[in-house]
């Protein structure tokens, strides 16, 4: 499967002023452009990853057609990241039933004003939600507890952090290349080692390898899985689900590991961005080489759209010809476990 | 050409008002049971597909994730897709292409729904599902707009209540004979719905589905994988979904496109030319008894408005030329969203295998369609299946089995008990939003303000639009101009509301309407009648907006405070004041 084209827009603190619908407009134009394609007659199938309470939109599916050119056309929307939609047309392209996809997601972030009350509804109603903590206190006890698991330092989590906001200074989609901020959020999880919200809109046109031109950057390989979803049984001290995600698309991709030259992998916190290279493989691979974007620590956390910021770095530097084999991976944030890798070459 | 995909198993959980299970256990039911009907165990599954409806029933955000491992994905490759109501048909659809991808040999499709959770009333659920700038804030519910197409429906085609009432009667009486069901009848007779309570006319409570609880799963397979596991494939022949536009109220909703394009979709895979002759089995999605004949023709099964006439010469009866819902449908089954749908397709699967006891339709029926719908009148999803005409040998040889088995589980539990069930947890959904309207919106609320009610045209199809744009979702380009339209306009279609969203009854009932402009092109937007007797109001009335003072517009839909008739004969000043009063009321 290739990549015909992407578009984005947003990537700032916020949009004020533009709707989501318009942030989603602008992001399927540039994409359209990229591929030269009229979706009212030449994208076969849309894919739009969003969840209801990120939207305060019961049955969101609703209100994404228009905005894509989408109307009367097939659509679908995966309750998931954004790279489970990158999944979705591969499998639409593969079984034949569509031979050009557009994949969306979206953050509007800064419409939300009780971020944290959605969080929480993520959490089991029975059991988590009335002991009144924040969702994002999963990511304290589960960074200290892989601290203690795999020797690693809280100095190497501040690294990480710092690393990504330097790579983030070349990026023009980066808001947050200055943030420093070391005190404790929960601790040991500060808060410059927690990704900061942003809006922002990525729109991909994937394509069967036979409409694909030469050149194009494709995607070989692809993979998805989830831990437990409940916080009692999971495993706190390796990121599981992005391992098996890894093995599938190595698998699919005919490559391993070491075959990976950059990676732009989730950062919602810096420690997942260790965690996450140790389950991918990819734990000597030269720091300089892994999201060299700034990562959502520089740019940003879009939310679902979080693995289509990764995915759009990953296809931007392919296209520069700066390397032939790269990797975006993703994850849902708390409490999830939802994971999912691509492989890219070109 | 794809590679072939065949449901080879099927179950599903009783369906109840409200189940004593979690959603977890319920996916466990379903999904266990779907597993057990052909033999197979967890690890036998490459892949779980899921799917349910608003995680506002539930108010579990991120629903998919926390089912999965009730629906059996712990550490396997899960997705949930949604498509509103259309999401039971749309995860056999989700199930049929990854196995077509060759990403997976063997995938459980769930699909679950625990509407009981979501007080006082499940619509509640449903309240977030409309425009959050231009129609939350008049109130609206679910009943109004199944009240607004019902009635458009009926009025474009000349049908009379009971024309329709009689889908309900067949579907109640179907379900009789299905050991999951609800609310089968076998003495339910067309008065019995016509007598029943008024809720948003022209829909009655026995009109509508139940509000349900309750999960059903299937198995697909690859063909080799599935004929290495059963003898009675059932094939998937053809999918198709399709999505209309979000503005609805420009949409002439007496007949379903999209539906349509669906069908077209899933034909067109099918190989089938001709739908009156080579299907021969319908599933037809049936939340209203309106919406299965509607679905009907929009699946070019009858000709438009023929369908009613054609259930009431018994076509569509189980032992009819073509037997729909011979399940008993969501109206008899039961309604928990996107079970229901899958349901669907389960009930097709038995069906083909000739396996559904009494309600087996006579005959060798070879292929199947399933229909769901939803999201703001909006999507169709389509499910053509078949058996290829294949072996029935042991169904023929032996006496079938009765599918699904006669107890299948869920526990139903009274109010009281639901309401005293220990671990009953309270939380209200207390999420919080401030939307930015956007350039387009922001600029249509700012000439409400100034009492203008402004639109914007596109030149490519040359369409005026109200509510407008900043691009046409048609041409999907950026719309041209701005343009000032008149005050004035015609009732599109409309409803008298008796109830609000939680079923309270209303002393002075609602009039919701969809409002047609003039000087715009198409359709209309949302809004409420006034100073009008509900007796008095009718389809294609003129109306003019009557506006707030001044002083307390704020750049809101609620600048213009209702419609009344143009015709000041027929205007009525006291139910004008009650009504709109009592509908701002409730929505503050």
């Amino acid at each position: 499967m290739g990549v015909v084209g992407v578009g984005w827009s947003g990537f700032s603190p916020t949009t004020a002023g533009i709707s989501y619908k318009e942030l989603m407009f602008e992001a399927a134009r540039q994409a359209y452009a990229d591929a030269g394609l009229d979706p009212r007659s030449e994208i076969d199938s849309f894919v739009c990853c969003s969840e209801d309470l990120e939207e305060g939109t019961s049955i969101f599916d609703e209100y994404v057609p228009d905005q894509l050119g989408a109307v009367q056309r097939p659509v679908q929307t995966v309750a998931s990241d954004g790279l489970f939609g990158v999944a979705t047309a591969m499998m639409l392209i593969r079984s034949g039933v569509a031979s050009t996809v557009a994949v969306e997601s979206h953050s509007k972030a800064s419409d939300i004003v009780s971020t944290g009350r959605v969080d929480r509804f993520a959490m089991d109603p029975v059991l988590n939600r009335p002991l009144g903590v924040s969702a994002t206190v999963l990511a304290g006890l589960e960074m200290r507890r892989w601290l203690h698991v795999s020797g690693r330092s809280e100095d190497e989590c501040a690294e990480v952090a710092a690393r990504n906001r330097d790579h983030a200074r070349n990026n023009p989609r980066a808001s947050y290349a200055d943030t420093h901020d070391p005190t404790p959020l929960f601790d040991p999880l500060t808060h410059e080692q927690a990704a900061e919200p942003a809006d922002g809109c990525v729109v991909l046109v994937l394509a069967a390898e036979e409409k694909t031109p030469e050149g194009a950057v494709f995607i070989d390989g692809i993979g998805w899985s989830q831990d437990a979803p409940s916080v009692e049984s999971r495993e706190w001290d390796r990121a599981a689900a992005a391992e098996r995600a890894a093995r599938a698309a190595y698998e699919r991709a005919g490559i391993d590991a070491s075959d990976v030259e950059f990676a732009e992998v989730d950062d919602t916190y810096a420690y997942k961005q260790l965690q996450h290279l140790d389950a991918l493989g990819l734990d000597e691979l030269d720091p300089d080489r892994v999201n060299v974007s700034g990562g959502a620590l520089g740019e940003g956390h879009l939310r679902e759209a979080n693995g289509l910021a990764r995915a759009l770095a990953c296809i931007e530097r392919l296209r520069a010809g700066d390397a032939h084999v790269g990797l975006a991976q993703s994850w849902r944030g708390v409490p999830s476990t939802s994971a999912a890798v691509a492989v890219m070459r070109r | 050409m794809s590679p072939r995909v065949a449901v080879v198993g099927a179950g599903m959980s009783r369906f109840v008002r409200r189940a004593q299970e979690t959603g977890k256990e319920l996916s466990w039911i379903a999904a266990r049971e779907a597993l057990a009907s052909c033999e197979l165990k967890l690890e036998d599954v490459d892949a779980v597909c899921l799917t349910s409806a608003p995680d506002a029933f539930d108010g579990v955000h991120r629903k998919g994730d926390y089912l999965a491992d009730g629906a059996g994905a712990w550490a396997k490759p899960y997705m949930r897709t949604y498509v509103g109501g259309g999401s039971g048909v749309f995860t056999a659809i989700q199930g049929w292409y990854t196995v077509a991808s060759g990403l997976a040999d063997v995938v459980v499709c769930v699909a679950e729904e625990k509407m009981s959770s979501c007080q006082p009333h499940p619509q509640g659920a449903f309240l977030t599902i409309f425009d959050n700038i231009l129609e939350r804030p008049l109130g609206p519910n679910l009943l109004w707009i199944f009240a607004l197409e019902m009635q458009r429906y009926m009025q474009a085609y000349g049908l009379d209540k009971r024309d329709i009432a009689q889908v309900a009667v067949k579907n109640k009486r179907n379900a009789a004979d299905h050991p999951a069901a609800l609310l089968g009848q076998t003495d339910i007779t067309v008065e019995d719905v016509l007598a029943s309570e008024t809720l948003a006319w022209p829909v009655q409570r026995l009109d509508v589905s139940p509000i349900s609880d309750g999960a059903v799963a299937i198995v697909m397979a690859s063909e080799d994988a599935a004929k290495r596991l059963t003898d009675r494939p059932v094939w998937v022949q053809g999918v198709g979904w399709n999505l209309d536009t979000t503005y609805w109220t420009n949409r002439d909703l007496a007949y379903p496109e999209y539906v349509e394009n669906a069908a077209r979709m899933a034909y067109g895979m099918a190989g089938v030319n001709e739908p009156r002759k080579e299907i021969h089995v319908a599933e037809p999605y049936d939340p209203f008894d309106y919406k299965e004949l509607h679905h009907l023709e929009g699946l070019l099964l009858f000709d438009r408005g023929k369908a009613p006439e054609a259930a009431a010469a018994g076509v569509t009866a189980r032992d009819g030329d073509l037997p729909c819902c011979p399940s008993g449908g969501l109206l008899g089954v039961g309604n928990p969203i996107a079970a229901a749908g899958l349901m669907k397709i389960a009930e097709l699967f038995w069906q083909l295998r000739r396996e559904a006891g009494a309600r087996q339709v006579p005959g060798t029926p070879e292929r199947g369609v399933a229909q769901a719908w939803g999201d703001l009148m909006q999507v169709g999803t389509v499910v053509v299946m078949g058996n290829d005409g294949g072996p029935l040998t042991t169904a023929t040889q032996s006496p079938p089995p009765q599918s699904p088995p006669p107890s299948p589980r869920a526990t139903p539990l009274s109010d009281q008990e639901f309401r005293s069930a220990t671990g009953a947890v309270e939380q209200r959904l207390d999420t919080l939003y401030d939307w930015d309207a956007g350039e387009a919106i922001g600029a249509f609320l700012d000439g409400l303000r100034a009492q203008r009610i402004l639109a914007t045209i596109c030149i490519s199809c040359g369409r005026t639009l109200v509510p407008p744009r900043k691009f046409c979702e048609r041409c999907f380009r950026p719309t041209d101009s701005w343009t000032e339209v008149p005050q004035t306009g015609n009732v599109e279609t409309f409803s008298i509301c008796h109830v609000t969203w939680d079923m309270q009854p209303l002393e002075v009932p609602q009039i919701p309407a969809v409002i047609r402009l003039d000087g715009t092109s198409e359709g209309g937007f949302l809004h409420l009648l006034g100073e009008v007797a509900p007796d008095d109001v009718r389809a294609g009335m003129e109306v003019e907006a009557v506006w707030k003072p001044a002083g307390e517009r704020s750049g809101s839909i609620l600048d213009i405070a209702y419609f009344r008739p143009l015709d000041q004969e027929v205007r009525r000043e006291l139910v004008a004041t009650a009504t709109v009063e009592k509908t701002l009321e409730s929505t503050v």
